[in-house]
């Protein structure tokens, strides 16, 4: 299961949160974990270079991208490396929609967008779409060209 | 649009830079969210306020029920709309406010049609809806659609039905059952994703089903998988169904092949997940663990750092229990302690901590001390973990290992680490001998400046048990009077019970420590007071050098013979009246944790602090609680207890695990048994036990559990006589018999009647091993030496062909029970010859030492010389003879 997916700007404040069978009152903890988490690694790092932690028996990917910071949870089958996938097809659909790597202000002009884009790549912990090419045509209600 | 609050986190002046959600307010765009309601829709503005919602409910906000049901029927008009990209976020929104049973209605309609539409998008989205919305019965309306869906030809329609369908199998599983026929069709789907949805929901639909999977594997194993993703899975499953059937197949591990295989995929997920498949099955043998161990050292050089974090994990976990094969990486590793990802830099340490020799430790330590400065808490707490594993496995290092553990506690830390520091050196004293000095002293420094009064006091009550039996305690006496002086009550009163201690157990300290306990009189708090007088007045004399009577002695180091939870129970019922307080109407029995604590990890040796509270597990608890039992109260002292062995499956409806008890004289089998069903109550509690396989083995007591209320477990015992200090060994086979009786879930009541019922259980053996004790020596050749050879006995055995050398040595320690001597139980990659040395002591607190000298006779015959030396040349014969007729 994908516990959660969370996007933040450089400091720190929440931009996206999804929860997925994450009790209400342990996401608060999750939050400031994962932000803790980020400010004390996430300095210099290169855009998109994965870093990986684990918290108990579940693992953590995380990113940055342009001026936000990508965080994916994940438990049981989506260990670190399913993650991996997870966060590249996040970060691969979030660069296609911003056309670049988004700064803040970009983001949150493309926010709707973003979401649908998310919807179309987790559902309820699941990952249910993986080609950013797919997911661009899907967000419009578009078939894949495959097809 | 008026936007009276201003959102903190958005307060920004940068004109340029400013959010476009700047200033948002839940009850400003809920009045936006009217525009819904327009007869003439602006699909853009429409998305706009849609869009708004959506940031506010990812910011993590919330909406009332009215707020919610409010916009729920405001989005629901908007299905009016024909605008494709507004249809899409309402498709979104619906599934966020996932409305209430009797509001679904409004949009069922809507979205049922959506489901039939002829545009492949719609039904894709439509189903993702209903399903996330609805319930049973509207389920059984839209299950033809689904099936249909499942094997549609538009890959992103059939996704969406079968992702449905791994989430409704949790809430209709019996409806999503009846779709395997079109799950099968679908995982031979030429598309990636939909072979890799459609496997999961096919293994999910028929995990109970151990032939399904089996065949499942075994079709797919042969054909090709098209994702990545799917193959990951099908490497799951295959290991599952390699576990699952090792019992019964034998020779080739079957489908091993196909994991071996899956090392040279492309996909770097695939190649990780066959080694680590690999790595964890059972009994893997050196030959199937080298490919597996290669491509994850190529992994740990690897530029990426999930990789490398994944490769580390994995070779973390074999070091447990091959330490011999993650050797060759140990270069590699040790680059990765400078890693500037923390959680891979303490992976490698503690990984290379399990894999190291004792002529590594040195330089390990080195590497350590530099990386400690650096890492958080918890990650030093593991590495401490790591260390003292090291130290019990080469006792010899215990030196320059307590120096470290000293060095670091003395610097800056929260109090777990402290604890995990503190309790490692507890056990190393407990452990070996030699460190038990050094080792008193580095805790008596740190409680010289230690911040944590419940450390202060753990500390303090071990310096009093442990610091009497030294050779000098009277340099223990200076820092556990500071206490009295410079810290809190609680401190105090702890230390003047220490000092006590030595008082009884030292008797030409008493006089002093009398002087000592008299200036704590005047302490200004009542406890240490009240203890101070206590113990002057229970020590007797005046102060001088008299032998304290055992009557004292019991008083003061005796153990209270009661479980303290009972103790508190019992107090907090007592109503105060005539009648004084009867300590002995405290029960005795042990309450064990209820199933769900159990199940919470902690399977780590405790050092200090107080004992834990469930089962009883060392021999210690064990001896009281079997004491506390009349019938066996006579058998004398306990000389071992078991590892509990399961003699139930998992998951059934009953476990149960039994407890060997051996005495001199007698066997007590302890069997704890938990009932796992909620609607039953078992009463009569009793294990039937079959000896007649176990010719000198006569049972004489039985002790049934009165009753085994759900998730609450209870022992129940069966005791044995057998000829006394004989190593009696035999096969037992166990039935386990009760009257059950039906319980209302709802009020938690059981039935009056009850039914007599039984339920098979495992055998269980007694073998020589049991009459065994693992008593390591910390310098092997010095007890060899001292033991001396007049009880000496040497033979040569045949072991025939064995798997492996390290399987022939592992099999001969397992046979005896022994303790393995300076980490000589494993044996080097490729080697052909190994010495192991062993020790332990025998029924009847015999010494035993033993040295097996190992080599390999031909290609895979193993020959043994075997040398034993105790302190009875019978107990050197009887070695033998298990190791002949073994």
């Amino acid at each position: 299961m994908i516990l959660a997916v969370l996007f933040a700007n450089s400091e720190g404040n929440i931009l996206v949160e999804r929860f997925n069978g994450v009790p209400t009152e342990e996401r608060l903890h999750w939050r400031s974990f994962l932000v803790k988490l980020g400010a004390e690694n996430l300095k210099g790092v290169k855009n998109e270079e994965l870093l990986v932690a684990s918290h108990k028996s579940v693992y953590i990917v995380y990113t940055v991208l342009g001026d936000v910071s990508v965080y994916v949870v994940g438990k049981d089958e989506y260990d670190e490396l399913a993650l991996a996938e997870v966060i590249f097809v996040i970060t691969s659909a979030v660069k296609d929609v911003c056309g670049k790597l988004p700064t803040e202000r970009l983001f949150l002009d493309k926010y709707g967008r973003i979401c649908l884009t998310l919807d179309e790549i987790i559902w309820q912990g699941y990952l249910e779409n993986t080609d950013k090419d797919r997911i661009r045509r899907l967000v419009r209600l578009k078939p894949p060209t495959e097809f | 649009m008026a936007q009276p609050l201003v959102k903190k986190d958005d307060d920004r002046d940068d004109e340029a830079d400013y959010s476009p959600f700047l200033g948002i307010e839940k009850g400003a765009v809920l009045q936006e969210a009217r525009v819904f309601n327009d007869p003439q829709l602006d699909p853009r503005r429409c998305s706009q306020v849609i869009t708004k919602l959506l940031y506010l409910l990812n910011q993590g906000e919330t909406f009332t029920k009215v707020e919610a049901t409010e916009v729920f029927f405001a989005v629901t008009k908007l299905f009016q709309s024909k605008d494709i990209g507004l249809r899409r976020m309402v498709y979104v929104m619906i599934k966020e406010l996932s409305p209430s049973a009797d509001e679904v209605i409004i949009v069922t309609s809507s979205l049922m049609k959506d489901m039939t539409s002829k545009t492949d998008m719609y039904r894709a989205n439509a189903i993702r809806v209903l399903c996330r919305i609805t319930d049973g019965t509207l389920l059984t309306q839209i299950e033809r659609y689904l099936k249909q869906a499942i094997v549609d030809k538009n890959p992103v329609v059939a996704s969406a039905a079968l992702v449905s369908g791994i989430h409704l199998l949790q809430t209709n599983p019996e409806i999503v059952k009846r779709w395997s026929n079109e799950v099968q069709e679908a995982v031979q789907s030429r598309a990636a994703l939909v072979q890799f949805h459609a496997l999961a929901l096919l293994h999910q639909i028929r995990q109970n089903d151990r032939l399904a999977v089996n065949k499942l594997v075994s079709s797919l194993t042969k054909g090709s998988v098209r994702s990545p993703l799917a193959q990951c899975l099908l490497i799951r499953y295959t290991s599952q169904v390699i576990r699952e059937s090792a019992n019964t197949q034998a020779g080739d591990r079957p489908f091993y092949d196909f994991l071996e295989g899956c090392l040279r995929h492309k996909a770097e997920m695939v190649i990780f997940e066959a080694a680590r498949a690999i790595t964890e099955l059972n009994g893997v043998t050196s030959r199937e663990l080298t490919p597996a161990i290669t491509v994850l050292q190529l992994f740990l050089s690897s530029s990426k750092p999930v990789l490398r974090f994944a490769a580390v994990r994995t070779l973390n976990k074999v070091a447990m229990t091959h330490p011999m094969a993650v050797t060759n990486c140990n270069i590699d590793m040790e680059s990765l302690i400078s890693d500037q990802n923390r959680s891979i830099a303490t992976l490698a340490i503690t990984t290379l901590l399990k894999t190291g020799n004792e002529s590594s430790v040195d330089r390990l330590m080195k590497q350590i001390t530099n990386f400690m400065s650096d890492i958080a808490d918890e990650f030093k707490i593991v590495v401490v973990e790591a260390i003292r594993s090291l130290c019990l496995k080469f006792p010899l290092k215990h030196r320059s290992l307590m120096n470290f553990l000293s060095n670091i506690l003395r610097e800056e830390g929260g109090f777990e680490y402290k604890k995990a520091i503190v309790d490692s050196i507890v056990i190393l004293i407990r452990d070996i001998p030699e460190a038990k000095e050094t080792g008193l002293l580095h805790l008596c420094e740190f409680i010289e400046d230690c911040e944590f009064t419940y450390l202060s006091t753990q500390i303090l009550h071990f310096l009093g048990i442990e610091g009497p039996k030294t050779s000098d305690p009277n340099k223990y006496i200076r820092y556990i009077y500071n206490r009295v002086h410079l810290e809190n009550a609680t401190v105090r009163a702890a230390a003047v019970s220490t000092l006590a201690k030595f008082g009884a157990m030292v008797d030409t300290l008493k006089p002093r420590i009398f002087v000592l306990l008299r200036r704590c009189l005047f302490d200004n708090d009542d406890e240490v007071r009240d203890r101070a007088t206590l113990y002057l007045n229970t020590l007797g004399g005046d102060g001088t050098v008299v032998q304290t009577s055992d009557d004292v002695k019991e008083f003061l180091f005796g153990s209270l013979d009661i479980p303290l939870v009972n103790l508190e129970n019992s107090l907090k019922n007592y109503e105060p009246s005539e009648e004084s307080f009867d300590i002995n109407s405290v029960p005795r029995e042990v309450k064990t944790k209820p199933l769900a604590e159990k199940k919470a990890p902690g399977k780590k040796p405790t050092g200090l602090g107080a004992p834990p509270a469930g089962p009883p597990s060392t021999v210690d608890a064990y001896e009281k609680l079997l004491s506390s039992i009349p019938e066996f109260a006579n058998f004398g002292k306990l000389f071992k207890s078991s590892a509990p062995a399961e003699l139930t499956e998992a998951e059934t409806e009953y476990a149960v695990n039994v407890v060997k008890h051996i005495f001199d004289g007698h066997v007590v089998f302890q069997y704890n048994c938990t009932n796992t069903i909620p609607e039953q109550l078992l009463e009569n509690v009793t294990v039937i036990v079959d000896a007649s396989e176990a010719e000198e083995f006569a049972e004489v007591a039985s002790k049934p559990l009165r009753s085994l209320p759900y998730d609450s477990p209870g022992q129940t015992f069966v005791a044995f006589e057998k000829p006394e200090g004989i190593p009696a060994v035999g096969k037992f086979s166990n039935m386990l018999r009760f009257i059950v009786k039906e319980v209302d879930p709802s009020t938690g009541e059981a039935e009056d009647d009850g039914v007599e019922d039984e339920y098979q259980l495992e055998e269980l053996e007694v073998v020589a091993a049991d009459y065994m004790l693992k008593v390591g020596v910390s310098n092997f050749r010095n007890a060899w030496e001292s033991m001396g050879a007049d009880c000496e006995r040497v033979d040569e055995y045949g072991l025939g062909p064995r798997e492996s050398l390290a399987e022939a040595v592992n099999a001969v320690i397992d046979l005896l029970g022994m303790q393995p001597c300076e980490g000589t139980e494993v044996v080097p990659n490729n080697s052909r010859s190994h010495t192991c040395l062993l020790s332990g002591v025998y029924i009847g607190n015999i010494k035993v030492l033993v040295r097996l000298q190992f080599g390999l006779d031909g290609p895979k015959d193993v020959a043994m010389k075997l040398a034993v030396r105790s302190e009875d040349e019978a107990v050197s014969d009887a070695i033998h003879e298990i190791v002949a007729s073994g």
